[in-house]
């Protein structure tokens, strides 16, 4: 069967993807809640994180501090080939879900 | 002029934070702190912000415990109100087990992620202090729909309206001593697997 993801990992790995070497916590966040269109804690994205890289869908490393961080590292994130076939298989699975139905669904509500 | 972040929530977050993700996830949120909040909204705000952040962290570990743990309590009062028993020997005992149950696995699961049996304190005072609030919200939606006379004695032969209502507060107590309990074995047994 088929794997498939929620919107909240979805928005999380399409952003690693978006932001290429660039995808650190902060600019996750960032990017998820302007795609999302709603506040999102860092709790929330963080804890996506860690659960994808337990999944084996993401791998994370070490950058260096900044003076604004007060010299605290940057994790930085980027999708495995098996996230990237859990995205492709998701989109596969929501194409197959709208195939055949007009967008915007109208008279059946 | 102050411009970092409240220390004791850094302190907070580093109990339900990984050791490893710490200095990460602290970096981050100075980083916005410092850079897009404060400059915008003032030191008040950016405070307000910065807890507002860690205590998302905070419920992210503690939340469901909190949920499970005043559900318990209210299923308990259900019980005792509506399917009044002879004596309260037999529930008193399960009822307390469950409590310290859970109690005893959230607070070993957190401080086995953190590393620190403190982790187990703070997580057992939070869980007794998020639990009293479901507690008594529940108990008090339970009274609303539920005050006919049968009812009423029934609680009055359980202990009374004060039981219910001031039990879950003097619970925070004990959920701390557990609490450490609980984070003493889940340190120990990281400790352990990691050796």
């Amino acid at each position: 069967m088929a794997e498939v993801l929620g919107i909240f990992e979805q928005a999380v790995l399409l952003a690693l993807l978006r932001l290429r070497e660039e995808a650190y916590g902060r600019a996750i966040r960032r990017e998820v809640e302007a795609r999302l269109a709603r506040d999102v804690s860092a709790g929330a994205v963080h804890a996506t994180l860690e659960r994808l890289e337990r999944k084996g869908l993401v791998v994370s490393d070490l950058g260096s501090g900044t003076p604004i961080r007060a010299g605290r590292p940057r994790r930085f994130y980027r999708l495995k080939p098996d996230g990237l076939r859990v995205l492709n298989q998701t989109r596969a699975t929501v194409d197959s879900l709208w195939r055949g139905l007009k967008w915007p669904l109208k008279g059946f509500a | 002029m102050r411009t970092a972040p409240p220390d004791w929530a850094d302190a907070l977050l580093r109990f339900f934070v990984t050791p490893e993700n710490f200095e990460n996830v602290s970096g981050d949120l100075l980083e916005e702190y410092c850079d897009s909040v404060l400059p915008g909204s003032g030191q008040r705000r950016a405070d307000r912000w910065y807890v507002r952040q860690v205590l998302g962290f905070v419920w992210r570990t503690t939340g469901l415990w909190a949920f499970l743990f005043g559900g318990a309590f209210v299923a308990r009062t259900a019980l005792d109100w509506l399917v009044p028993p002879v004596t309260f020997d037999l529930r008193s005992t399960v009822s307390t087990a469950l409590g310290v149950a859970i109690l005893l696995v959230a607070s070993a699961r957190t401080a086995w992620r953190s590393g620190s049996f403190l982790t187990g304190s703070i997580a057992g005072l939070t869980i007794a202090a998020l639990g009293a609030v479901v507690s008594i919200g529940g108990a008090a939606a339970l009274l609303a729909f539920r005050h006919d006379p049968a009812t009423m004695l029934a609680i009055r032969h359980s202990g009374g309206l004060d039981e219910v209502f001031l039990l879950p507060l003097l619970l925070m107590l004990p959920g701390v001593l557990v609490g450490t309990v609980g984070g003493m074995i889940g340190a120990a047994m990281k400790r352990a697997v990691m050796a």
